[in-house]
C-alpha cells in the first residue's frame, strides 16, 4: 500500500513541475539552513566529549571579592596543582598549562626559517595521561618530563620542518630558548578546547622554578576520582588555601568548572588561553532561529500543498467511494510530504555542504564537512527528516483526509470557514516571524555600527601596534623607534605594554581616606609617544615625560577621570599628588585624561592609568601612519623592522581592527542572521505565492461572473491582492511589539546602546509589503486577464 | 425468493437554507431485491443523486430506517459503515473520477489494496477485470489518454473488482455519445444478468428501459413506479 501511494505522490510530483519545485525549493532552503545550524550546535555541543576521563575532569577557577571585582578567571597559581593531588584524596592527578608569554605569540626559529605560532603552551607530562593524548612518535612516559624539550603536531611538524620525522630536532623560542622534540601527536580535533600546536615541557617554564601561590596565570586541570562530590572538594580546596595561604594573602577562592561546560558556559570566565571559545547565547539564539526558520519551511510547505486542494480533493473522494478510509488517506498525504521532504533533506544536506566553508569563514568556526556524515549526525538528519514530515505534513493530511466525499464529488467548493482561517493565520505566523527576523538584524547591525563609530576617546584609526617581543635588547626597541621615525609614513611611534582593546595589568587604586580595598585598575607602561598619538584628552596636567634620566625613581601617572572620581579630586586638584597603585612608593599623577573606552562598550568605562615604572615589559611598538597607501607603508615599516631584528618575525595588527574583535561574536551572529532573514523571507515569499494561486483557483469563477459583468482587470487585481496586503499587515502589527521586545532585551547586555528607533520597522513595513504586493499581484494579474469563459464552463 | 438486499422506511432527508428547511427526500419507502436493475428518473433537483449518495452512505438520512442486509445502517457508527460499504457496493460516477496519477491496472488495484487483499490475489484479480473488459491492451495507459467510453469501462471495471452486491451508477452515461452509452448499458445489463445488484440515475428514456424496474422521483417524493 505504501508502495502505491510513494508512486501517486511521485506521479504527483512529476505532474505539475512548478508547484513541485517551489516546494522542494522552500523546503529545500529552510533545511540547508537548519543543517547548518544544527551542524554549528552539535558541533559546539561536541566540545571535549572525545576524552576518555571527560566526566571526571575539571578546570580550576580563581574566583575574586568584590574588591576585585567579583571576577571569575581560568587561570590559577602554579602551586595549586601539585597541592591538590598531595593534600585532596579526590584529586587523582593535574595538568597545567601556561600560553607562552600569557598568550601573546612566540617566535620560532628553526634555524633556515622562522614562524609565528600562536599556539605554543608549556604543559605537564600528566597531559597524556589526563587528556589521552598519544605519540605517534616518541615516547609518552618520557616526553615533556625534562627542560627545554617539546612535542608538536604532525601539521606543525610538516610547517617547521617540511617532514614528521622530526624526533630531535631542535627550534628556538624568541631568541632564547633551544627546544628538542621529543615526540609527535596527531593533530588536536578541531572541537575540543586544547588548540596547541606544541607543547613545551613545564619543567622549562619560569613557573616550574618558582611556584607561587599568588601568580594566577595556569590554566589547571584536575582528574578527579569518580563520583566526586565538588561541593565537599570546594571546602578541602579552601582548607588547603588556609593551610599554605596567609589569610590576608588571599586575594581569590577556588572553584571548579566540570570539563563539559568549558567551552560553551565561559563567558564570563577570563583570562582563558584556548583560541576556541563558545557561547551558550550564541547556540541558543542559532538554534532558535533554525527552528523558526524550519516552520517557516513548514507552514510554505503546507500552503502550497492545500493551495493545490481543489484539485487534489477529486482524487481524495475517489478514494473514500473507493473504500479508503481517513487513516489510508493520512498515511498517503504524509507518505507524499515524506517523499517531498527527503528530497528537500537530500538536497539541503548537499547544498550545506557546498556552503560549510562559507559559513565557517562566517562564523569562526571549523566544522569539519566530515562531520555531516558522521552516525550521530545521519541518525539526527532522519529525526529532522521526521519532525518536518510530521510537522509539514499535519496540516495537509488531517485537512484533507477529513473532507466529505460527497461535497467533492458533487462539485462544490471545499474550505471551509475554519480551513481558511488556518491558512490565513499560517502566512500571518510566516510573515510575523520573518519580520521579527529582518527587525532583529536591522537593530543588530545598527548596534554595532554605533559601536564602530562611536567616540571612544581616543583615535584608533592608522595606528599599527607592531610586536617587539621577540627583539632582547631594549635598546634595540629604541633604535626600531628612531629607525621608524625617519620613515615620511610614520607620523610618531612609541613603546608600551598594550593599547586599548587588549587587557594589561590589573591592580588596585588605594584611597588612603576610605577603607574599601580599592578600586580595581587597568595599567599600562607606555612612553609618552605613544600616549601622543592615541590622541587622547588631556583635561588637566600634561603628559608623561618624554626622557626620563637614568636611577630617576620618580613615577609619574597619567590617570582617566575614573580614577581622580574614586580619590575625590577633581582633575585639576589631582595633578601633583601621590598615587597608592604601583609597587613603587614614589608614583605621582602628573595628567588626566578623560575617560575613554578601552575594553568592550558592552561594560561601563573603567579605571585606566598609564605609567612608566619599569614593571612591565612593553611588548608593542605603536605606530601611527599620515598616508594611507598601507601596503607601501607596510613594507617600509617591515624594512626597517628587519633591519634591526631580522631574527624577528614581523607581527602586527592594527588597533581599531582588534577593537572590532571585541565584537565578533555579535558580528557572527548578525551576519548569520542577516543571510538566513532574507532567506526566510524569500521562502515566506513562496508561502504567499502558494496561496495567492490557491486563492485565484478557489475563485476562478467569481473572477469569471464579474468579469463578465464588465470589471476591469485593474478591478480584480485590487479585489485579490487587498485581502493579502491585510494579512501581512496584521503580521506586521503582532510582530513590532515583539520584536521590539525582544531586541530590547538584547541590548540590555550593551553599557552603550543604541535607543531603538522607528526606522527599522518603517523600513521592514515597506519592504514586507512590496514584496508581498508584487508576489500577489502576479498571480492577481494571471487570473484577472484569463478568459472568464474558461472558468465558467467546468461544469 | 430473493432476498432483501436494502430496504427504506419513510427515510427522509432535510437541510437548512439559511433560515429555511429543505426537504431533499420525503419519506422515501422502498424495497430493493438482490439482482434488480433499478433506474431512478426524474427532473434535475427531484432527489436522484441524493437518494443515491443516502443508498451509498456518502450521504445520511436525517429521518427514517435504512437497512441494508439486515443491519440498521441509521444507527451505525461511520467507521462500521464505511466497513459495510466497501464490502458491498460499488460506485460508477458520470465524470468517471478515475484517478489522475494512477494508469489503468492501477486505477483499478486500488480497491483492492484498501481492502488489504494480498499482492498475488490482486494482481490475478485486475487481469481477469481487464481480460473480462477486453482492455488488456490499455493497462499501463492513463486516463487522460483514453476516450470517455474507455474511461468509463476503467470506472465501471474499478467498480466491479471489490465483488460488490450493489452498484450504484450517477448519470453513467451522462458524458458520453450514443453509441458509447448503449455500448455501457449493454454491459450493464449482462451484469445484471450474472447477478449484481444495480441503481442507476439517469435522465435518459432509453437507459431507464435497460432497468427491471423504474421509480419516478418529483421533489423528493416517489412519484410512481
Amino acid at each position: 500500500m505504501i508502495k502505491s501511494y510513494i508512486k501517486i505522490a511521485w506521479r504527483n510530483i512529476k505532474g505539475s513541475p512548478l508547484f513541485s519545485s517551489i516546494n522542494v525549493l522552500g523546503l529545500t532552503l529552510g533545511l540547508t539552513i537548519t543543517t547548518l545550524l544544527f551542524a554549528f550546535v552539535q558541533h559546539e555541543n561536541s566540545f571535549n566529549s572525545m576524552f576518555s576521563h571527560k566526566d571526571q575532569i575539571h578546570r580550576v577557577l580563581v574566583e575574586t571579592a568584590e574588591s576585585y571585582n567579583n571576577k571569575t578567571y581560568a587561570t590559577a597559581p602554579a602551586m595549586v596543582a601539585p597541592t591538590s593531588i598531595e593534600e585532596i584524596p579526590e584529586v587523582l592527578d593535574a595538568v597545567r598549562f601556561l600560553k607562552h608569554g600569557f598568550g601573546e605569540a612566540a617566535y620560532i626559529s628553526t634555524g633556515s626559517s622562522e614562524f609565528i605560532e600562536s599556539s605554543l603552551y608549556y604543559a605537564d607530562s600528566s597531559l597524556f595521561k589526563i587528556f589521552d593524548l598519544k605519540l605517534t612518535q616518541g615516547i609518552a612516559k618520557e616526553a615533556l618530563t625534562k627542560p627545554n624539550t617539546a612535542i608538536v603536531s604532525k601539521s606543525t611538524a610538516n610547517r617547521y620542518f617540511g617532514t614528521d620525522q622530526v624526533i630531535g630536532k631542535i627550534f628556538k623560542v624568541d631568541d632564547r630558548l633551544n627546544i628538542e622534540i621529543t615526540g609527535v601527536f596527531d593533530d588536536l580535533p578541531a572541537n575540543t578546547t586544547l588548540d596547541a600546536n606544541v607543547y613545551v615541557s613545564f619543567a622549562t617554564s619560569f613557573f616550574s622554578r618558582q611556584p607561587t601561590w599568588s601568580n594566577s596565570s595556569l590554566e589547571t586541570y584536575l582528574l578527579l576520582a569518580e563520583g566526586t562530590n565538588v561541593s565537599a572538594l570546594k571546602s578541602k580546596m579552601q582548607t588547603m588555601l588556609d593551610k599554605f595561604v596567609e589569610k590576608d594573602a588571599q586575594w581569590y577562592t577556588l572553584n571548579v568548572q566540570p570539563l563539559n561546560q568549558v567551552h560553551l558556559y565561559s563567558n564570563q570566565i577570563e583570562n582563558a588561553y584556548s583560541s576556541r571559545k563558545g557561547s551558550i547565547e550564541q547556540v541558543k539564539s542559532l538554534s532558535w532561529l533554525a527552528l523558526l526558520i524550519l516552520v517557516i519551511a513548514c507552514i510554505n510547505y503546507m500552503n502550497l500543498t492545500t493551495a493545490r486542494s481543489q484539485k487534489r480533493s477529486r482524487e481524495v473522494g475517489v478514494s473514500k467511494t473507493l473504500g479508503a478510509s481517513v487513516s489510508n488517506l493520512i498515511t498517503r498525504f504524509y507518505a507524499e510530504t515524506g517523499l517531498i521532504t527527503a528530497i528537500s533533506i537530500v538536497f539541503g544536506v548537499l547544498l550545506a555542504l557546498l556552503c560549510l566553508p562559507y559559513f565557517n569563514q562566517i562564523s569562526g568556526k571549523e566544522i569539519p564537512s566530515s562531520m555531516l556524515w558522521s552516525g550521530t549526525f545521519i541518525v539526527s538528519l532522519i529525526v529532522i527528516w521526521a519532525i518536518t514530515t510530521l510537522l509539514a505534513g499535519s496540516y495537509p493530511a488531517i485537512y484533507m483526509s477529513n473532507l466529505s466525499a460527497k461535497k467533492i464529488l458533487s462539485g462544490g467548493k471545499i474550505g471551509s470557514f475554519w480551513a481558511t482561517r488556518v491558512r490565513k493565520g499560517l502566512v500571518v505566523a510566516q510573515f510575523g516571524a520573518s519580520t521579527i527576523l529582518i527587525i532583529g538584524v536591522i537593530v543588530i547591525y545598527n548596534q554595532l555600527k554605533y559601536i564602530q563609530e562611536k567616540d571612544l576617546g581616543f583615535n584608533s584609526e592608522q595606528i599599527m601596534a607592531i610586536s617587539v617581543n621577540g627583539i632582547n635588547e631594549a635598546s634595540n626597541v629604541d633604535l626600531l623607534k628612531l629607525e621608524l621615525g625617519k620613515l615620511p609614513m610614520v607620523s610618531n611611534a612609541g613603546a608600551a605594554q598594550g593599547y586599548p582593546g587588549k587587557t594589561v595589568s590589573g591592580r588596585m587604586v588605594q584611597n588612603p581616606l576610605e577603607d574599601d580595598g580599592g578600586l580595581a585598575v587597568q595599567t599600562n607602561r607606555i612612553e609618552a609617544k605613544a600616549i601622543e598619538l592615541m590622541e587622547l584628552n588631556f583635561v588637566a596636567g600634561k603628559n608623561l615625560p618624554e626622557i626620563k634620566a637614568e636611577g630617576d625613581s620618580l613615577v609619574d601617572v597619567v590617570i582617566n577621570k575614573k580614577i581622580a572620581d574614586y580619590l575625590g579630586y577633581t582633575p585639576e586638584e589631582a595633578i601633583g599628588k601621590p598615587i597608592q597603585m604601583l609597587p613603587s612608593h614614589n608614583s605621582f599623577i602628573v595628567g588626566v585624561v578623560d575617560d575613554f573606552n578601552f575594553a568592550s562598550l558592552r561594560e561601563p568605562i573603567g579605571a585606566y592609568a598609564f605609567h612608566n615604572y619599569s614593571s612591565e615589559r612593553k611588548e608593542y611598538m605603536l605606530v601611527k601612519m599620515s598616508v594611507t597607501d598601507l601596503s607601501q607603508n607596510l613594507m617600509s615599516i617591515e624594512n626597517s623592522f628587519k633591519k634591526i631584528a631580522p631574527n624577528v618575525p614581523f607581527d602586527y595588527s592594527f588597533l581599531d581592527k582588534n577593537i572590532e574583535k571585541l565584537y565578533l561574536e555579535e558580528k557572527q551572529t548578525a551576519s548569520i542572521g542577516m543571510i538566513f532573514s532574507l532567506l526566510a523571507v524569500f521562502v515566506a515569499c513562496l508561502g504567499l505565492f502558494g496561496l495567492a494561486a490557491f486563492t485565484a483557483e478557489q475563485r476562478d469563477k467569481e473572477i469569471g461572473i464579474r468579469k463578465v459583468l464588465g470589471a476591469t482587470v485593474t478591478g480584480i487585481v485590487k479585489l485579490l491582492s487587498i485581502d493579502f496586503i491585510k494579512l501581512v499587515a496584521i503580521a506586521l502589527i503582532i510582530a513590532f511589539p515583539l520584536a521590539y521586545y525582544i531586541m530590547n532585551n538584547w541590548l540590555q547586555d550593551f553599557a552603550y546602546r543604541i535607543t531603538i528607533s522607528w526606522h527599522p520597522f518603517v523600513f521592514t513595513a515597506i519592504c514586507a509589503l512590496g514584496i508581498a504586493m508584487i508576489t500577489v499581484s502576479f498571480q492577481a494579474i494571471k487570473a484577472a486577464v484569463s478568459n472568464p469563459i474558461d472558468s465558467l464552463k467546468t461544469e | 425468493m430473493t432476498n432483501t438486499l436494502l430496504s427504506l422506511n419513510e427515510a427522509t432527508r432535510t437541510v437548512n437554507s439559511g433560515s429555511n428547511k429543505v426537504t431533499l427526500l420525503d419519506n422515501i419507502d422502498l424495497q430493493v431485491k438482490e439482482g434488480e436493475f433499478i433506474s431512478l428518473m426524474g427532473p434535475s433537483g427531484s432527489g436522484k443523486s441524493t437518494l443515491l449518495n443516502c443508498i451509498g452512505m456518502l450521504d445520511s438520512f436525517t429521518d427514517g430506517g435504512y437497512t441494508f442486509l439486515g443491519e440498521p445502517v441509521h444507527s451505525m457508527k461511520e467507521k462500521n459503515r464505511s466497513k459495510l460499504y466497501k464490502e458491498y457496493i460499488g460506485f460508477v460516477f458520470q465524470a468517471y473520477h478515475l484517478i489522475d496519477e494512477l494508469n489503468v491496472w492501477e486505477n483499478i488495484e486500488t480497491p483492492l489494496l484498501y481492502k488489504n487483499v494480498k499482492s498475488s490475489e490482486r494482481k490475478a484479480m485486475v487481469a481477469d477485470m481487464l481480460d473480462r473488459f477486453n482492455i488488456v491492451g490499455k493497462k499501463d495507459l492513463f486516463p487522460q489518454q483514453l476516450s470517455g467510453g474507455q474511461q468509463q469501462l476503467v470506472g465501471i471495471a474499478r467498480a466491479l473488482i471489490g465483488q460488490p452486491k450493489l452498484i450504484l451508477a450517477d448519470e453513467p452515461t451522462g458524458n458520453l455519445n450514443s453509441k458509447q452509452s448503449t455500448e455501457i448499458m449493454e454491459l450493464f445489463s449482462q451484469l445484471n444478468k450474472e447477478g449484481v445488484t444495480i441503481i442507476q440515475a439517469t435522465h435518459s428514456e432509453k437507459n431507464a428501459s435497460y432497468g427491471s424496474r423504474i421509480i419516478n422521483l418529483l421533489d423528493g417524493k416517489i412519484v410512481s413506479e
